[in-house]
């Protein structure tokens, strides 16, 4: 199994210090929440990590990889999948069109072999197909199959995002605020979803979350950020407990 | 399988091969068959003068082009000002064959098919050259790109001894089994030629655009960042959208200059790029029948118009002056109405169309 160890990353932009040498350790096969205020750095982090941006300082190790300057789909490639806050859906496609462009790198067929199609490109995308329809089903999104992304609504375009992040078959995801802009019914799909990617699929899990209530509930480990600094990691009664991150949160008496 | 083979009332699919396929009943699959066939057989039928032939010809030509086209604006979103020019690289390709080797060649008499294809690689090398600033420009800035490869293009062929300044370079007529093609068979030869090339495109078209190497295209355009994260470079995905639009582009100019005997300039110039542009879109963006429906809709108003502008110059002496504008005034307001009315285009129309028929005699 394979650490993903954020060593003393920095990140800056002109003098805007988004992160300053944050430590986290992600362990495989639990879930970790990294949490904080608005603008505290949690999406910067999963940004460095997804390779989106690239630590000023510090390094990113996945494994015995070194992800500190890798491009977005080289990370995707090696594992470490990411569903995006806003969502980044192709909305001109189907769902089932989505989830297959997850596939893509697992489609080993020559440009020749698409044009032809019939023989290894058919055969190819029936499996990938196949793995699609397994997420389908675990995601629940059996009704919306055909349906233009664009034209669900947001929960639903919510769970297409996280299916989309699965399909690419990844040991990691990255789930940046998957319960943002949900009503109670939807968080709790969303927690039942995300516990049994972790029991039943074995996939490592980084959460970005705000609320405060699923977070502790479900986290294995959580990592409390205020303005770029790290200030509490441990278990979530441990986090609860620390004077730092209560301040954060609540501020000073 | 449904019962029924010939019209299916619902999804019956049991595997996923069959849902993959182009048609889904026997019917959509005949009636495409004979459509084709209807395609081939007409001419026999009946016989249409030169002129008109070279009407159909053209058509199909811009069909090629336009199709790539398509590719690269509709389905991977990214603006492209300079098609005529991927076309022109095509046609003096051959024209390039014709000045060194001479017009009468047997590469180019008899191993034409061949050099149709070296045109399209041709112009799949210049149109991934020219995507190379996809890499880092978008929008409209690389639509000014491409804009800015039309003008080089032109400038160069203009300025070069070696492509007679931008005047003709002839091409010798083609030799088939049959021998040489004559004068009066000329048109209806290539009539057949370009309408295998383009049952061959297309079919390979709607091939790519059901697999990996099609889907990448509309990842890109609706959004480049997840389609990072999803494991394809954007700007490589870009560079290969426009190297597939330079190759149709470059077929089709080839046909051209095969089916115009000649190579000159003024058939690839920053209005054709325009004309392009229009076909695709009145034809609608991002569908591959769009790409039928452009061409033939844009050329046979162009031919209507330039008819009553005679007219009117002839018996509206008073209206001279506003004949002559004519052709770009229709022109402009096709253009205007259909952004403004129907984006989609006239596949949108066929879609309509298509859905009713299937639902007739009920609404929905």
């Amino acid at each position: 199994m394979t650490h993903l160890i954020v060593s003393d990353v920095t990140l800056t932009f002109g003098g805007l210090h988004a992160l300053s040498g944050v430590n986290v350790d992600i362990e495989p096969g639990l879930i970790t929440s990294i949490i904080g205020p608005n603008g505290a750095g949690k999406t910067s982090i999963l940004n460095s990590i997804s390779g989106f941006y690239h630590p000023t300082k510090g390094e990113i190790h996945y494994g015995d990889r070194c992800l500190t300057h890798a491009s977005p789909h080289q990370i995707s490639n090696i594992g470490i999948a990411r569903a995006f806050q806003n969502l980044e859906l192709f909305s001109g496609l189907s769902v089932l069109d989505n989830l297959l462009l997850g596939r893509h790198q697992n489609l080993k067929y020559s440009f020749l072999d698409a044009v032809i199609y019939f023989g290894k490109a058919s055969r190819l995308e029936a499996e990938n197909r196949a793995y699609v329809e397994k997420v389908i089903d675990f995601m629940e999104l059996e009704p919306y199959r055909k349906e233009m992304v664009g034209n669900l609504s947001y929960g639903v375009q919510k769970r297409v995002e996280v299916a989309r992040a699965l399909t690419l078959a990844p040991q990691l995801v990255l789930l940046d605020e998957p319960m943002a802009g949900m009503n109670i019914e939807e968080k709790e799909d969303i927690v039942r979803f995300i516990l049994d990617l972790k029991k039943e699929w074995g996939i490592t899990i980084v959460l970005v979350e705000h609320d405060l209530g699923v977070v502790m509930d479900i986290s294995d480990q959580i990592y409390v950020l205020d303005f770029g600094v790290l200030i509490g990691s441990g278990k979530p009664d441990e986090v609860a407990s620390n004077p730092k991150v209560i301040e954060a949160y609540i501020g000073e008496e | 399988m449904s019962a029924n083979r010939w019209l299916a009332t619902g999804n019956y699919f049991t595997s996923y091969r069959e849902e993959q396929r182009i048609f889904f009943t026997s019917l959509d699959k005949t009636a495409m068959l004979l459509f084709i066939l209807a395609l081939f057989a007409w001419p026999l039928f009946f016989h249409v003068g030169n002129k008109y032939m070279l009407v159909v010809d053209n058509i199909l030509v811009a069909v090629i082009a336009v199709m790539g086209l398509n590719l690269v604006t509709g389905f991977a979103g990214l603006i492209s000002i300079g098609h005529a020019a991927f076309v022109g690289i095509g046609a003096y390709t051959i024209a390039s064959f014709a000045s060194v080797l001479g017009a009468n060649h047997i590469l180019l008499t008899h191993a034409w098919p061949l050099m149709i294809f070296i045109a399209g690689c041709m112009g799949a090398l210049f149109g991934a050259l020219v995507g190379l600033p996809a890499l880092r420009l978008k929008h409209l800035y690389l639509a000014i790109a491409t804009l800015s490869f039309q003008m080089i293009f032109q400038w160069v062929i203009n300025f070069m001894n070696f492509f007679n300044q931008g005047q003709t370079i002839s091409i010798d007529r083609v030799v088939w089994f049959t021998g040489q093609v004559s004068r009066r068979e000329h048109y209806l030869f290539w009539y057949y030629a370009i309408l295998v090339v383009i049952v061959i495109t297309g079919f390979a078209v709607r091939n790519l655009l059901r697999t990996r190497y099609g889907r990448c295209l509309v990842a890109v355009r609706d959004n480049d960042r997840a389609a990072d994260a999803m494991g394809m470079h954007p700007g490589l995905t870009k560079v290969y959208a426009f190297g597939l639009a330079g190759f149709l582009a470059g077929v089709a100019g080839a046909l051209h200059a095969f089916l115009y005997r000649g190579v000159g300039i003024e058939s690839f110039t920053l209005h054709h790029s325009i004309n392009y542009l229009a076909m695709a879109i009145v034809g609608g963006l991002g569908t591959l029948n769009g790409s039928f429906w452009g061409p033939f809709v844009i050329q046979v108003l162009d031919l209507q118009v330039e008819r009553l502008s005679e007219w009117a110059g002839a018996h509206l002496t008073f209206a001279a002056n506003l004949a002559t504008a004519l052709k770009p005034l229709s022109f402009g307001l096709v253009i205007v109405l259909f952004l403004m009315f129907e984006p989609r285009g006239i596949a949108n129309w066929w879609r309509i169309t298509r859905s009713y028929v299937k639902l007739w005699p009920f609404r929905y």
